[in-house]
């Protein structure tokens, strides 16, 4: 759906973090809000449970200052990642424009995680997207658990399992740490702009 | 055993409630087994305090509200991001039927009556108008509405007797009996187009054969409470939770009949969300929502 403002030359894209619940998703944005703060154009806002579960998103708007003349604006998401949401879910996934998918690295959520990448395919074919076109970045999320003797996944693993044929870019990290965060971030930002700038012709 | 309850402990603290219960009862077993701790009376206590209180904290999860009244700035927030369309009409009722999606009815109502207002697809406006009310349950208040719209100016007498006709439907089949004023005036020439302005018909109830669960077999009749495009909800009673069950999320609804106002069509269909609802009249039933499989012919019965 980015929205492209030909006149003053603007563009806005959407990038959602998905990923199965209680992953790190509503975590990652409240680092960013923290770390990007001269970046960041307007409030957080969530929209939460009682237990702090997203009930049904949360948003954050960023400026990213000018890129070949345009400015750049990004609007981030996070989707409910509880099962029951899958309606909400789809609904601020319209118009996605790029994803981040937050993979928990726990062990005992290792079904979980590969149910909910199907949904987001599910979900993108849905909206007449691939999964395996659109710009994805995967984060192999609470890393910091290892030094606490937690059961968790091995990078390798979650990799041949998760990203075994998607092949995209990938990245442990802590989302309540704030490691890996920003590279995460970065590359999402990257591919999906070098999508729209094929797809818009902007540059140039 | 150490290691368990500092896994069940984390599990706990990230929400991972099932995870953490099925740890605190592996501990629980272990116990059990083995004689050496069986003394420690202390110990055993804790655990199953911890894990009756994850099972409220589940029980509590089950039952929570779906629909949260929002800031009047967050609900701005929802209208203006959810509103895609590059026509300026269109994008204007998406972001009025995504109030509505989100629960925000209120909004929802004040934002679809400044739609008709303002002349924007008057017919899908005028029906959300009154698909509001009633979600609010206030059937008085859409048909005292209906009644205005009789003497007012804003409604073609072609979009009246449609709008009163789908009102009639989804009034008989709340088991509603009343005599709805009719549309006096010139007649409309054309028969009525099969798909209305957005582009679905609107879906008034449901029948479907349950294919799976604990109501596996059995033929069932439900009304439709609102409806976003091809996405229709359905409030189910809690005591029927049997049929909740017959429902969950994924499941697939082969040859289920639509009952529009218009017409009877057949489609497939998707259960894409169940949830409970705390407040209100209809607190402690379920909102579920069918997502009909959209194909580019209608099986019109
Ligand atoms: N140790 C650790 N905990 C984390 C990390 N990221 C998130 N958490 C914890 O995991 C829990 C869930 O995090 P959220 O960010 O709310 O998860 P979510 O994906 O937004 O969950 P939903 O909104 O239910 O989909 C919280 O208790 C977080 O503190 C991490 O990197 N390390
Ligand atoms: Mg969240």
């Amino acid at each position: 759906m980015a929205n492209f403002n030909l006149k003053d030359r603007v563009i806005e894209c959407k990038i959602v973090y998905y990923g199965p619940g209680r992953g790190g998703k509503t975590t990652n944005l409240q680092y960013i809000h923290k770390a990007f703060k001269k970046q960041t154009t307007g409030e957080m806002i969530s929209i939460n449970t009682k237990g702090d579960r997203t009930l049904f998103f949360d948003f954050l708007p960023l400026g990213l200052g000018k890129i070949k003349g345009c400015e750049i604006k990004v609007q981030l998401y996070t989707v409910p990642g509880q099962v029951r949401y899958s309606s909400t879910r789809k609904m601020v996934l319209k118009g996605v424009d790029g994803v981040v998918f937050v993979a928990d690295s726990l062990e005992v959520r290792r079904k979980e995680n590969m149910l909910s990448l199907k949904d987001l395919q599910q979900n993108l074919a849905e909206q007449k997207k691939s999964i395996f076109k659109i710009p994805l970045v995967l984060q192999y999320n609470k890393r910091d658990l290892a030094k606490e003797s937690i059961p968790l996944l091995s990078v390798k693993l979650m990799e041949r399992e998760l990203n075994g044929k998607l092949k995209v870019p990938s990245f442990p990290a802590s989302a309540l740490k704030g490691t890996g965060v920003r590279a995460t971030l970065q590359e999402c930002l990257k591919l999906t702009l070098q999508h729209l700038q094929r797809e818009l012709k902007w540059a140039g | 055993m150490k290691s368990l309850v500092k896994e069940a402990e984390l599990y706990r603290t990230q929400g991972l409630l099932e995870e953490s219960k099925e740890r605190y009862l592996e501990v629980l077993q272990l116990i059990e087994k083995n004689q050496r701790f069986q003394s420690n009376k202390k110990a055993i206590n804790v655990i199953k305090d911890r894990i009756v209180g994850l099972e409220r904290d589940l029980a509590e999860i089950d039952q929570e509200t779906e629909a949260p009244e929002l800031s009047g700035k967050v609900q701005d927030l929802i209208k203006n991001l959810f509103s895609f369309s590059q026509n300026k009409d269109a994008a204007e009722m998406e972001g009025a039927v995504a109030l509505a999606r989100f629960g925000q009815y209120e909004r929802a109502l004040a934002e679809f009556n400044s739609l008709l207002d303002k002349g924007t697809l008057p017919l899908i406006a005028a029906k959300n108008v009154l698909r509001c009310h009633l979600a609010l349950s206030s059937t008085d208040a859409a048909i005292d509405q209906f009644r205005k719209w009789l003497s007012g100016e804003l409604l073609s007498k072609k979009q009246l007797r449609d709008i009163r006709s789908f009102l009639e439907y989804v009034l008989k089949r709340k088991g509603i009996q009343t005599k709805l004023p009719e549309v006096v005036g010139e007649s409309s020439q054309k028969p009525k187009e099969v798909g209305s302005e957005g582009g679905f018909l609107d879906v008034c109830s449901v029948k479907m054969r349950l294919e799976s669960g604990p109501c596996k077999g059995s033929t069932k009749e439900l009304d439709v409470t609102f409806q976003s495009g091809n996405v229709i909800s359905l409030i189910v009673s809690a005591k029927d939770k049997d049929l909740i069950d017959s429902f969950m999320p994924g499941i697939r609804l082969r040859g289920v009949h639509f009952f529009s106002s218009i017409c009877v069509f057949r489609a497939n269909g998707i259960v894409s969300e169940w949830t409970s609802i705390k407040t209100g009249p209809r607190r402690g039933d379920y909102v579920l929502s069918i997502t009909i499989d959209r194909s580019d012919k209608l099986d019109i019965l």
